[in-house]
């Protein structure tokens, strides 16, 4: 496949919106197994196009932009956003071949995109001159304050580890054993994975009960989709990333390797799933308090022990 | 980031004493909000901390008192029921006992008992709907689910009984309307079972001992004892004060006095000792109707109340599921009644908002707010 095709269809644009819509019916799915509910169920089998009819539903309604927002910045903001995280996933080694760019500072740019993304969320809520929706991008720069330091740093202990920043370097050097002394690393990470993606349960930027849908307060149809396949391709490109720092990427014996990077994926979705699920939101200061006071030191810690290991193994 | 005289924008300047300030933002938590439901509470911050809060009543107002005056003594039950749908059954015996008090008419004892038994089964259904809200403002829609399920089952026992899953009109003056069939105490059993055997310790796995709802929950909104008498607080609010007060065991009605029960209270007074409140008198409740239905007696489910009452006066207070709840029934000795004044929980319990709600974190205004467990139609009425 050249370049060009990959970009468009399989790890691209048309992959990205498959991704978005078998999240979202996943999801759906197996929140409802844990509320004792059927979930979407009549479009489509076992109600596999809900999702798809969701979208459209949404593509075909007014766009609306509020009077007094600013309205260049407002109906701009989503597509920054997902081009950003569009961006993401070019980066990310599925298999062996299956890759758009493979360059030596993959690691760097990713996390850079990332970071990024968290002031287009404040411009989102700046930009919609709404109240709540003011609140919501103030709590969204809390959330970088709080959450990419962690994620920088236990991030860059892999890549101290393995000495490359290169995704495709990277998992040639994985293995069992080296992703067990990168798993206090992979458990911080994830946890920054969900406090920079706005996971429950720390959903606190778009709090529906507090602030009621924060940032997004305003945005609704074309605008929101777009925005929600946005967040969506996010968290996909943090939990790729997760699976190719920490986990071995797309290595695995038997199957392909496609099939061993989707079925790692998936158990990490499952465990995020079944936190939304379980566990409450928490709130700002709480969090700030988690970032600096633990997650922070703990991946200092992190870096450390990684040093120390690889001096000790030469 | 606020500019000075810009009305349109992110500043509001407040006409009152010692808030005219432009960095307050105010917010209108309510009406239109996912948690607040119709009710609005004019919130003014300051950064993440509410500097005041207001809460502005009337979006659900029905005009219950006065409409009850326009109906005869037993068909006025069907406006009092709809003081609130989650627990109309605590409503229809306070008003059933006004009117009995008035008319000094005795009801059988088997209507005592089923009334008990309907009575906290309702409260059973509308704690399930308490817990559930108080974890949905959390963020985690769990909970209610599995509560909805345990409350349907309540639900189709009350069809089974009245035809009606909701609104059932099932007590009235005299006793109960309907004979309790065995097909109705099946029911009832089994869904007592289900809460028993599945929701308790599926949800007490999980959500009870909870250490993110801990975090959240615990020396928010704290109510001493002396203030939560002050502020007239009721029901499960009060109890989570240190306060023991139950009219249950205080002044029994229907068939209290004769079973055997708990008055659950914890002495902590904040969010989380409110939510284990409704949590364990869930489970007395249960323990109550299993009670009442093991005591059932035969007889008689309903005693003639006549056209017209003598007149008089009657006040009678019943321990609803959100509270104590007073009924002030005046007869001039037509047929229906003359007046009724009705003193809801949830009215007093939302009163106690602005003084709880001073200097706390805009996140745990929706945590207080579920945990006084009001209902907005309760106190609109």
């Amino acid at each position: 496949m050249s370049a060009w095709l990959k970009a468009l269809i399989f790890p691209g644009f048309l992959f990205l919106f498959v991704v978005f819509l078998a999240v979202l019916y996943f999801e759906r799915k197996i929140l409802a197994d844990v509320h004792l509910r059927v979930g979407p169920y009549y479009v489509g089998r076992w109600g596999i196009l809900q999702t798809t009819a969701d979208l459209f539903k949404l593509f075909q309604k007014e766009f609306i932009v509020q009077k007094r927002a600013n309205k260049i910045l407002f109906s701009l903001v989503p597509f920054v956003a997902f081009l950003m995280s569009t961006m993401m996933l070019a980066f990310i080694p599925f298999s062996q071949t299956v890759y758009v760019v493979s360059t030596s500072f993959d690691l760097i740019i990713l996390l850079a995109l990332v970071t990024s993304m968290s002031p287009i969320f404040f411009y989102a809520g700046w930009a919609s001159k709404c109240k709540y929706s003011f609140i919501g991008g103030l709590r969204a720069v809390n959330q970088l304050i709080s959450g990419e330091i962690p994620l920088w740093l236990s991030a860059s202990s892999a890549g101290i580890f393995y000495g490359t920043l290169n995704h495709l370097e990277i998992v040639e050097k994985s293995s069992v054993l080296n992703s067990l002394i990168l798993l206090p690393g992979f458990l911080i990470f994830l946890t920054a994975v969900l406090i920079v993606s706005e996971r429950p349960p720390f959903d606190i930027p778009i709090a529906e009960q507090e602030i009621v849908y924060g940032f997004i307060t305003e945005y609704g149809g074309f605008n929101y989709a777009i925005f929600l396949v946005a967040k969506t391709i996010e968290l996909f490109a943090l939990l790729s990333l997760a699976v190719v720092l920490f986990l071995g990427g797309f290595k695995g014996p038997v199957f392909p390797g496609i099939v061993w990077f989707f079925l790692k994926i998936s158990v990490l979705y499952l465990f995020i799933f079944l936190l939304r699920a379980s566990i409450p939101r928490i709130r700002m200061d709480l969090l700030l308090k988690l970032c600096w006071k633990v997650l922070t030191p703990l991946s200092l810690l992190n870096i450390a022990f990684v040093i120390t290991v690889k001096i000790l193994t030469g | 980031m606020f500019p000075a005289g810009n009305t349109s924008g992110y500043s509001f300047s407040i006409e009152r004493e010692g808030l005219l300030e432009e960095k307050l933002l105010q917010l209108n938590w309510g009406v239109q909000h996912p948690a607040s439901g119709p009710l609005r509470l004019k919130v003014w911050i300051d950064g993440d901390i509410v500097v005041e809060v207001e809460p502005d009543i009337g979006y659900v107002f029905r005009f219950l008192e006065k409409l009850v005056e326009h109906r005869n003594w037993i068909n006025a039950i069907v406006n009092i029921e709809r003081i609130c749908f989650v627990d109309n059954f605590g409503t229809m015996i306070g008003y059933s006992l006004a009117v009995e008090k008035i008319a000094n008419i005795e009801v059988p004892k088997k209507a005592n008992y089923v009334r008990t038994i309907l009575a906290e089964a309702g409260r059973i259904s509308s704690h399930l709907v308490g817990l559930g809200s108080f974890m949905d403002v959390l963020g985690v829609h769990t909970p209610m689910q599995w509560a909805l399920i345990a409350r349907e089952k309540f639900l189709d026992a009350f069809e089974t009984y009245a035809g009606q899953r909701i609104a059932t009109s099932s007590i009235i003056p005299g006793g109960v309307r309907y004979e309790p069939t065995k097909e109705f105490i099946r029911k009832m059993i089994f869904a007592v079972d289900y809460l028993e055997k599945e929701f308790i310790p599926r949800y007490e796995d999980v959500f009870v001992d909870n250490p993110t709802l801990k975090l959240r929950t615990v020396g928010i909104g704290v109510v001493s004892k002396e203030k939560a008498i002050e502020y007239g607080l009721s029901g499960p609010p009060l109890r989570a004060s240190g306060v023991k007060s139950d009219v249950r065991k205080d002044y029994p009605y229907c068939a209290y006095g004769e079973l055997d029960f708990n008055v659950v209270i914890r002495e902590e007074g904040d969010a989380y000792a409110r939510y284990l409140v409704i949590w364990e008198e869930l489970k007395e409740s249960a323990k109550i109707i299993r009670q009442a239905i093991e005591g059932l007696p035969e007889g008689e489910y309903k005693t003639k109340v006549p056209v017209k009452l003598p007149p008089g006066e009657a006040y009678v207070n019943v321990e609803w599921a959100r509270g104590c709840f007073g009924f002030h029934l005046v007869s001039d000795g037509g047929t229906g009644p003359y007046r009724l004044k009705l003193r809801s929980p949830s009215f007093a319990n939302l009163w106690s908002i602005p003084k709880i709600m001073k200097g706390i974190k805009l996140a745990d205004i929706p945590v207080i707010f579920a945990s006084l467990y009001i209902c907005q139609g309760d106190v609109d009425r």
